[in-house]
């Protein structure tokens, strides 16, 4: 059987096209290695229209069931590898192999790493990515969040609301959270912002026990610690995208046009894969929808 | 074969890794560390991880949802020592034990 449409990615971006498609009445499946995406990493989200406060994962668990009351089809797996295959694409999962006429990315973006020695090494022993897993094991300890990006001022205030003590250690001078996070961070006594300061290395024995900084904080290079949350952005996941020739920019983002087009025909994007830039799941949900009207738009006129 | 996972409530790993596990059918013992900071100890002391989610398949631990780990972990025939009752030891066999 050959999809009208294949869809890669189960975040907002991947669910909200599922959505528009069921309602295109295409025939189409979703792809997710992680259905609902890292948005599932959001503690709280405050800027989606119609809900004032909900969980990264209530909200992806209603637009799931949304998606799937349409009759979405959601498959948990890898996608190995994309093909032209004639005028189609194939593409090769864990599930099996799927031939469909159209694709979207929807692949969103995967956690930038430290780079510092102790950070694989530490990996679940107090060096985390992932503040709403993890961050109910360090109740009354000391940690860390490295970045100061939005999401790592959301991360600290998560933090706060079980360890005893948070640094945000950032290494500009000032964090760029949304003002109203930024107001919550100031005023929360449990968090201090170190800036202008990069960590070098993380230490420990069993467990983490510290950092090491470029520069000394109240007299010393070295900050003890039990966790340290590492939160300094985020890659798209382009290299499926990338091996069909889908024109990147100098970020490795898909370079989308206003109809969700890529480059190669057929071949659609959405959501924080793409060349947007304000990485927000109202922006990508809203891509989604574009990208489903344009693969619809494709198919139909195709046949 | 004997499946533990601990995890907490609002961890996204952790439903991935339970959702993976209820489609392979492969029944599991679900421990919520979030609230119980004895439990907490106890994943810890077990796997030296302060991460969730922790599977604990027999003898072997597998952190974070680790799919391809938790693949061929499922995918192992079951050893010689311990034949199946079919007595199929080479094929992989959901029932045995």
């Amino acid at each position: 059987m050959i999809y009208d449409l294949a869809i890669i990615g189960g975040g907002p971006a991947g669910l909200s096209a599922a959505i528009y498609a069921a309602r295109f009445r295409l025939k189409f499946l979703v792809l997710a290695r992680e259905p609902g995406g890292t948005v599932l990493k959001t503690h709280l989200i405050e800027n989606w229209p119609g809900e004032k406060s909900l969980s990264g994962t209530e909200l992806m668990d209603k637009i799931r069931s949304h998606a799937e009351s349409l009759g979405t089809e959601i498959k948990q797996t890898d996608v190995s590898a994309v093909k032209k295959k004639g005028r189609n694409f194939e593409l090769i999962t864990d599930a099996g192999n799927f031939e469909a006429m159209s694709i979207i990315f929807a692949t969103g973006t995967r956690h930038r790493k430290l780079g510092v020695p102790g950070e694989d090494a530490y990996y679940g022993r107090g060096v985390s990515y992932c503040a709403v897993c993890d961050a109910a094991f360090f109740r009354n300890k000391t940690v860390a969040v490295v970045g100061g990006s939005d999401s790592a001022a959301k991360e600290a205030l998560l933090l706060a609301e079980y360890a005893k003590k948070v640094y945000i250690l950032y290494r500009k001078d000032k964090i760029r959270a949304e003002p109203i996070n930024a107001e919550r961070v100031a005023k929360n006594s449990k968090i201090e912002i170190i800036t202008n300061s990069n960590v070098t290395k993380i230490n420990g024995e069993q467990l983490v026990r510290g950092v090491t900084l470029d520069k000394p904080h109240a007299g010393s290079k070295e900050l003890k610690l039990d966790g340290v949350f590492i939160d300094i952005g985020y890659d798209a996941e382009s290299s499926l995208a990338a091996s069909l020739c889908v024109k990147l920019d100098e970020r490795g983002e898909i370079i989308v046009g206003r109809n969700a087009e890529t480059n190669i025909p057929g071949v659609f994007a959405a959501g924080d894969v793409t060349s947007c830039s304000f990485k927000q799941v109202v922006n990508a949900a809203a891509q989604g929808a574009v990208a489903a009207s344009s693969a619809y738009r494709f198919v139909t006129e195709k046949v | 074969m004997k499946v533990t996972i601990y995890s907490t409530p609002t961890c996204p790993y952790c439903r991935m890794a339970k959702e993976y596990l209820k489609n392979k059918g492969i029944a599991f013992t679900d421990i919520d560390v979030s609230s119980s900071r004895e439990r907490a100890q106890e994943m810890i002391d077990k796997s030296g991880q302060m991460g969730a989610p922790v599977i604990i398949i027999d003898d072997k631990c597998i952190t974070g949802f680790d799919k391809e780990a938790l693949d061929k972990a499922f995918a192992t025939p079951p050893k010689p020592s311990k034949p199946t009752a079919s007595g199929k030891s080479g094929k992989p066999d959901k029932s045995s034990k």
